[in-house]
């Protein structure tokens, strides 16, 4: 699973989830990808969920990248816990995701089995993303 | 160069967020017209024809702006990236026999050998080409290539009277052999098991039925 090897704070703020993604809005490095169409924080487990969803379904053939990275921890006070005392413990890490997000990228593969593998890995991410193609490919 | 494509555009002349908003609510896209050391022209273009106009990469365009024909290159396209809707459009002056500098996106044809990867490592090429012979994509063939090979900038096919400007020692295409089964299914269960995913039998049944196991990119 993605987690950083070193950082700066142990605990953050939670991050902004307003606006739009500024960059990494269009595919870069494959033919196919999945965008993101909703604000969401996606954990480390989700990008793995769907990194292996998408490996399982391709099997051998392809090669798939991840545009995001798990870098912000979010912290929760355990439960049955009275109020105050200081920030929770650091639980889970993610990547704080923006509508427009280009998340996912694979190449390798014929359409139909991209477009498939896509559709389960979006079934992994908690928010409503689309199967896009590179621009001027036949889709 | 394919078919020529003919705008009417009107020229603007109020600008800001505001003057373009209500552009693009009118079924209009804000645009500019700059290049051979003119003062830029702020232009108003027919949305769904430029639409059309600009699926093609590189496309050049002949525009009629208010009875004076000009011929441009589309060089830029900004979209809402959501809803991917045209907002504005960059466009820069050419003439007849002029070079200019373009990115041609590369297209891999043909089926490697079995048990490989073809992945693209450069999407575009850029090249410098007649404005009105820009080709629409450079074709490499992978029919038959093992593991191993590798195809560099310089030993991409152009068209004719086309020069590469890219670094010809770039990689454009690398032919890798395809991971083993065994690597696979040890790497996947890795993960899994760190995620806590437990596979039945079932899954194993649906995972047979799935995807061919090599690449069948053309």
């Amino acid at each position: 699973m993605l987690v950083p090897r070193r950082l700066k704070h142990r605990k953050q703020h939670h991050p902004k989830r307003t606006g739009a993604a500024k960059g990494g809005t269009t595919i870069a490095f494959g033919d196919y990808g999945i965008q993101a169409l909703e604000p969401a924080y996606v954990t480390n487990r989700q990008i793995e969920s769907a990194r292996i969803a998408m490996t399982r379904y391709m099997k051998r053939g392809g090669k798939v990248w991840i545009n995001i990275y798990p870098d912000r921890p979010i912290t929760k006070k355990p439960a049955e816990t009275r109020m105050g005392s200081g920030k929770g413990s650091p639980e889970w890490w993610v990547a704080n995701v923006k509508p427009g997000r280009m998340m996912f990228e694979i190449s390798g593969v014929a359409e139909p089995v991209a477009r498939e593998a896509m559709r389960l890995a979006i079934h992994k991410l908690p928010m409503k993303c689309r199967f896009v193609a590179r621009e001027g490919s036949e889709v | 160069m394919a078919d020529e494509i003919r705008l009417s555009a009107q020229t603007r002349n109020e600008f800001g967020k505001g003057a373009a908003r209500r552009i693009r609510r009118a079924s209009m896209i804000p645009a500019v017209v700059y290049g051979h050391g003119e003062a830029p022209r702020h232009v108003t273009l027919p949305g769904h024809a430029t639409m059309l106009a600009v699926k093609r990469e590189n496309a050049v365009l002949t525009i009629d702006v208010e009875g004076e024909e000009v011929l441009a290159l589309v060089k830029d396209v900004q979209r809402e990236h959501r809803r991917r809707e045209i907002e504005h459009v960059d466009l820069v002056l050419v003439r007849h026999g002029e070079k200019v500098e373009v990115e041609v996106a590369v297209h891999v044809e043909g089926e490697a050998a079995p048990e490989t990867v073809v992945t693209v490592d450069h999407q575009t090429l850029l090249v410098e080409v007649d404005a009105l012979r820009i080709p629409e994509s450079v074709t490499v063939s992978v029919e038959g290539a093992e593991p191993g090979t590798q195809v560099l900038a310089s030993q991409v096919a152009l068209p004719d009277g086309a020069t590469l400007v890219t670094d010809p020692e770039a990689l454009v295409v690398n032919v890798s052999a395809a991971r083993t089964a065994e690597d696979l299914d040890a790497d996947l269960a890795e993960a899994e098991s760190e995620l806590g995913i437990e596979r039945d039998e079932s899954d194993a049944d649906a995972e047979a039925g799935a995807a061919p196991a090599t690449s069948d990119e053309s």
